[in-house]
């Protein structure tokens, strides 16, 4: 059924139909329309599942981590500096192979305070173990959160569903809102392979001696490699089923294009309009976006890129001292693929708009200069308060 | 594709009218997309919402900066908030006023449409003299001017989204449509009369 | 599709997760001392002349198991209706709890308790063991005379009391006024040691010519016949003043009762004394709608009456004049009129108090409408004179004469010889006469002073039955719990709560109860701010904070609700945190065995 819904209810409504049994979450603009949502679904008993209050994000996680240890379907969401309180955790979830789906909504963090779209709060949890997915629109949103839980109880790591803040979270348009049927049928009940129970005792999450740490890290990045292909199968079944898939990029335009853009969220959306036209101005412009961050899509982004001249990365966000995240990872998965220029540019941090305009600077720039820039190039920036 | 800019007050409910119009237009064929523009929340203090209209799937997703129409909620608004900024030249505004402004200094070069959605809205019972809850008066309103989307579809969408009051919003929404007065361009001191806009109509 | 493609290849799993335990590692064998559970003596116990098991009666009526703790108070004290009402608590005063916020109400746990727990028949452990052929005469029937057959007729020994007065209780139903002791709560546990078949005969004193027709009767003489007898004063018309402790027996035998104020007779007295029975006999006047002026040759801070009763007296309107020695009571048609010897501090005397001496020349007047004497008592003839009999052995609460004139046993009791006249003293003799008098019927005379050192209570001098019948409270060790060996951080503070009073003013005027009961909330709270020093009320802080898990719970006679803690000294490191985590030091540490 085609209705009108906000992002975090696209969320929301997918974690009602994955009928996941606990939920725990510390509120954090622009995160709390998600939780709300959920909190109401809990105590209307649409929803069958506990919503656990907590007294901040690291408990949620906490949380969260007991009941999925405990063999049950679990939820979170936060944003920004409520992510980076949880960051320990973070490890620890991924670390206790412990299937947890998470919706983080991307906020810029602080100080100076900003509530609004920037990506860095999550690409700083790229190392934790946590596979990442960031979606464009809010059937996106509901359709991933979805196929989370099947990818994460496949692999057994966990999976943070990505969008940016009031673009997404906070925009309604048409979402498809599936059957609970059709969902039960795609998403069976959580089978755990392994759980807390008392009258099997057992330690969970204990020590790890020299002897077997490193094994049990190189198992992680084995299911970590897994990914792309058991994506691939899910979003198959997924097809099937609803008649949508993503894959880990998607790609428009891309296989004539000399100039490819490559972004990711939200901005996917508005430089698609920018290629067409771009396309109707007799320009063999593309774009690549980046669904899948973690694991990084290396043979997709080989396969895609392999004829391209130029290619610019437009990233929401920043590594100081590195520049544009995507473009550094881009630029190391392309070692042994196609040895095209990656030109990295930085706009819309802390919430400036990403316009048609800031798009269309990206491939004029990149179309006009031989050579890429060392450092990222910063678009949108008001020079004169730097003097 | 058709873009909408709505000026209110924090309260007003200004935020869910085009929540509410995006549903009936989607109800009526259309794709829609509509967002808050998102700060600092404050009872009083201006608000804006955008509303975009299109036949197939919106990919756009930067705020609206050249607005096609402009709906403003509160006319003393204006002294606050350049409310035409950007707006296309020969755009509507469509104003909640008790009758035409004596200055239309602010307005030249567009359409003016007024109505007076306050009175209507304390006519029914909703909200209180120096707050009257606007929203749906200003959705009736904005039915009648832009033959869009159908009346029947605005009633629907207010059944369903308004939490309280459900047939006094529904009774302000109809008399907002009838009582709407279209002013045309305002040119000068002079308004030249128009019709509104009609939309395309939806490809399914 | 269908649900069985849903199905994903599995990946190998391996990640921190084990089901063998690491109890092959003993590493217990690290270890060079082991804790143990040894349970100590609390100090409230050893300041309670009875001896009782306060610690774990405390515990027991916390779990709400009143019965229980009312069997505990009732193995060491039979009166505790009227000790949980008149006892002067010493208990309180040693209770650790004074360290950390303030003592718990003791005492009006125990009035509680006997409130909860009182009625009904004795359950089977307080009744008598089997007959032994042996038979007491008991002089007297106060509390030193009621307690001592308790305990010789739990112990299977036949007792008669006989008693002088009409009725039974000596100075508890005669010398306490009934605004502190209810008469029914007296008879109640009067009750309770006839049902033992303790035979009490009233109006019948055991005088010396009942003893030599009778004598053949008898095995033992237990002589508790208190100082019925005023002291009178030695001053030129001293024989003017009423013994006030034959007004409190008038009284309570009904005599006197409460009188409209517009009655003719005395309208002010004046009571000589600084004594509880004078404050007994002010507080009683008062109720009798007589003003009252206690003159006290010393200072309040001497008066050897119990503090907080001259508290009451004072605030329902006694009135109190200090360093005022009579010297002469003159009587005309008018008045009893006083001559009044000024005092004055001079030092502190070998007890401490500080002595008075007369200010020369300082006298005065001082006229009233009766005049009232309470400034001692004595016992009658023939007992005192038993006292400085030869070959008499001195106990802690008795004396003990193995040949007496008689040609029986005699112990003397209660406030005949007591140094401290108290009901829980009298009680506390009553109980070593049973035990003397048991030892000596059993193992012969040179047992009694070892038998009993085997029953004190940490140094003594109280006495334990149930620890000289052989009870779990016999392996507690004698170490005396100090505040210091408690852990404090496991308490919080609250504040003691008493039963309510009756307003001064109110009370002033009837001889009901002042006192009220505690309520049972207020009971639990009580009772929950106890420490339980030095024994187990399975708080279970040693287990929960044992780094090694060695702290094991097993379930005591298959009963889940009585479980018993274990150490495992397999893996005990001998670290010490249960002995510091232990709030009340019921646990020790001990070198292992090399």
């Amino acid at each position: 059924m085609k209705t009108i819904l906000e992002g975090s209810q696209a969320c929301a409504e997918a974690v009602r139909l994955a009928r996941v049994q606990v939920v725990s979450a510390y509120p954090i603009t622009p995160q709390t329309h998600i939780v709300e949502e959920l909190a109401k679904f809990c105590s209307d008993g649409s929803l069958n599942g506990r919503f656990l209050c907590v007294e901040s994000e690291h408990s949620a996680m906490a949380a969260v981590i007991g009941a999925a240890a405990g063999g049950v379907r679990t939820f979170t969401a936060s944003s920004s500096q409520g992510l980076a309180l949880m960051h320990e955790m973070l490890h620890w979830a991924a670390g206790g192979r412990l299937p947890i789906v998470m919706a983080e909504v991307n906020r810029a963090l602080g100080p100076g305070w900003n509530l609004w779209a920037d990506q860095t709060d999550s690409l700083a949890q790229r190392d934790t173990g946590w596979i990442q997915l960031y979606c464009a629109d809010g059937q996106e949103v509901l359709d991933t959160t979805l196929q989370a839980y099947r990818l994460a109880e496949a692999v057994n790591l966990p999976v943070m569903v990505i969008l940016d803040a009031f673009f997404l979270s906070h925009t309604w348009e048409p979402v498809d809102l599936p059957a609970q049927e059709e969902v039960d049928q795609f998403l069976p009940p959580y089978a755990p392979r392994f759980r807390m129970d008392t009258d099997h005792p057992q330690s969970l999450h204990g020590v790890a001696p020299i002897g077997v740490y490193m094994e049990m890290r190189r198992s992680m990045q084995l299911a970590m490699e897994a990914v792309p292909e058991l994506l691939e199968r899910i979003e198959e079944e997924f097809f099937a089923r609803f008649g949508r898939r993503y894959g880990p990029v998607e790609p428009y335009l891309c296989d004539d294009a000399d100039v490819i853009l490559v972004t990711s969220g939200t901005a996917a959306g508005t430089a698609r309009v920018v290629v067409d036209q771009l396309r109707a101005e007799g320009q063999k412009a593309g774009l690549l976006r980046i669904r899948m961050f973690r694991p990084f899509p290396v043979r997709s982004v080989h396969e895609v890129l392999k004829s391209a001249l130029k290619v610019a990365v437009l990233d929401r966000n920043c590594s100081f001292g590195a520049g544009g995240i995507f473009a550094s990872e881009l630029r190391s998965a392309l070692q042994g693929g196609n040895p095209v220029p990656v030109y990295s540019y930085i706009a819309g941090l802390g919430g400036r708009d990403i316009t048609v305009e800031t798009i269309r600077d990206c491939f004029a720039l990149t179309r006009g200069t031989d050579r890429p820039a060392i450092e990222s190039v910063w678009l949108g920036v008001k020079e004169e308060l730097l003097k | 594709m058709k873009e909408f800019r709505f000026h209110g007050r924090g309260g007003q409910g200004t935020v869910l009218a085009s929540i509410a119009l995006a549903k009936a237009f989607f109800q009526a064929g259309y794709w829609v997309q509509t967002f808050p523009v998102f700060g600092s929340e404050r009872r009083g203090a201006p608000v804006e919402a955008y509303l975009r209209l299109e036949t197939t799937k919106i990919y756009l997703r930067s705020n609206i900066y050249e607005p096609d129409h402009v709906i403003v909620q509160d006319a003393r608004l204006i002294n606050l908030v350049d409310v035409t900024k950007g707006l296309k030249s020969g755009g509507w505004i469509l104003l909640n006023a008790p009758g035409l402004p004596a200055d239309l200094a602010p307005f030249q070069g567009f359409k003016l449409a007024c109505v007076d959605a306050a009175h209507i809205a304390l006519e029914h019972g909703l909200g209180a003299k120096n707050q009257p809850i606007t929203n749906t008066a200003m959705m009736g309103a904005f039915a009648r001017l832009f033959s869009n989307p159908p009346l029947e579809a605005v009633v629907e969408a207010i059944e369903s989204e308004m939490p309280i009051k459900i047939s006094e919003n529904v009774a302000a929404a109809r008399a907002a449509y009838e009582a709407v007065v279209l002013h045309g361009q305002v040119n000068g001191s002079e308004l030249l009369p128009s019709a509104g806009p009609i939309f395309r109509k939806a490809v399914s | 599709m269908t649900p069985q493609d849903a199905k994903l290849p599995l990946l190998p799993l391996f990640m921190p997760i084990s089901s063998a335990p690491t109890s092959a590692n003993r590493t217990g064998s690290w270890s060079s001392r082991q804790p143990r559970y040894v349970e100590k003596t609390a100090p409230c116990s050893v300041h309670c002349p009875c001896g009782e098991d306060i610690p774990r009666i405390e515990m027991l009526a916390v779990r709400g198991e009143y019965a229980q703790a009312w069997r505990t108070i009732m193995t060491e004290n039979p009166l505790p209706g009227c000790c949980g009402r008149v006892c002067f608590h010493p208990c309180e005063g040693g209770c650790n709890r004074a360290q950390f916020d303030a003592p718990v109400a003791i005492n009006a746990l125990e009035r509680f308790l006997d409130d909860q727990a009182g009625e009904g028949p004795l359950p089977a452990e307080l009744r008598p063991a089997p007959a032994s052929g042996r038979r007491i005469a008991i002089a007297g029937s106060g509390p030193a005379g009621l307690a001592a057959a308790w305990f010789l007729a739990r112990l299977g020994h036949e007792c008669e009391i006989f008693e002088a007065a009409p009725e039974p209780g000596g100075l508890l139903r005669y010398g306490i006024p009934a605004y502190r002791l209810p008469a029914a709560v007296l008879d109640r546990e009067i009750g309770r040691i006839r049902e033992l078949g303790v035979r009490i005969h009233s109006s019948m004193a055991l005088d010396e010519e009942l003893l030599g027709k009778t004598r053949s009767r008898y095995d033992a003489i237990f002589i508790a016949c208190g100082n019925g007898r005023g002291l009178g004063l030695d001053i030129p018309g001293g024989d003017l003043a009423i013994d006030g402790l034959a007004f409190l027996r008038a009284v309570r035998s009904g005599g006197l009762k409460t009188r409209p104020a517009d009655e003719s007779g005395p309208r002010s007295a004046a009571v000589i004394g600084g004594g509880n029975t004078a404050i007994d006999v002010a507080r009683t006047l008062l109720r009798l709608g007589i003003a009252p002026t206690i003159l006290y040759r010393r200072r309040r801070e001497e008066m050897p009456a119990f503090s907080h009763e001259i508290d009451s007296a004072l605030a329902e309107g006694v009135n109190l004049v200090e360093l005022s020695a009579p010297l002469a009571i003159r009587h005309d048609s008018q008045a009893f009129t006083l001559t009044l010897q000024k005092m004055r501090i001079s030092e502190p005397g070998a007890d401490g108090r500080m002595r008075v001496v007369p200010v020369e020349g300082e006298t005065r007047e001082m006229n009233f409408g009766a005049v009232y004497a309470a400034v001692g008592v004595r016992a009658e003839e023939p007992w005192r004179s038993l006292a400085g009999a030869e070959g008499a052995l001195r106990l802690s609460h008795t004396l003990l004469l193995p040949e007496s004139p008689t040609g029986l046993p005699v112990l003397l009791g209660g406030d005949l010889v007591n140094e401290v006249e108290s009901v829980a003293d009298a009680i506390a003799s009553g109980k070593e006469a049973a035990i003397a008098l048991d030892l000596l019927f059993r193992e012969g005379c040179g047992a009694i002073t070892p038998g009993l050192e085997r029953c004190r209570i940490g140094a003594g001098p109280s006495l334990s039955m149930e620890i000289y019948q052989g009870g779990p409270r016999r392996s507690r060790s004698q170490r005396i719990v100090r505040y210091d060996d408690l852990n404090p951080d496991h308490f919080t503070a609250a504040p003691p709560e008493r039963g309510d009073s009756l307003p001064s003013a109110a009370a002033a005027g009837s001889f009901a109860e002042i006192e009220a009961a505690l309520t049972a909330d207020r009971a639990l709270e009580q009772a929950g701010r106890c420490f339980n020093c030095g024994i187990c009320n399975d708080c279970d802080n040693c287990r929960t904070f044992c780094p090694e898990a060695a702290v094991l719970l097993e379930l005591r006679n298959s009963s889940r609700s009585d479980p018993e803690r274990r150490i495992t000294y397999d893996f005990c490191k001998g670290c010490g945190v249960c002995l510091t985590e232990c709030p009340r030091c019921a646990m020790e540490m001990e070198e292992a065995a090399s």
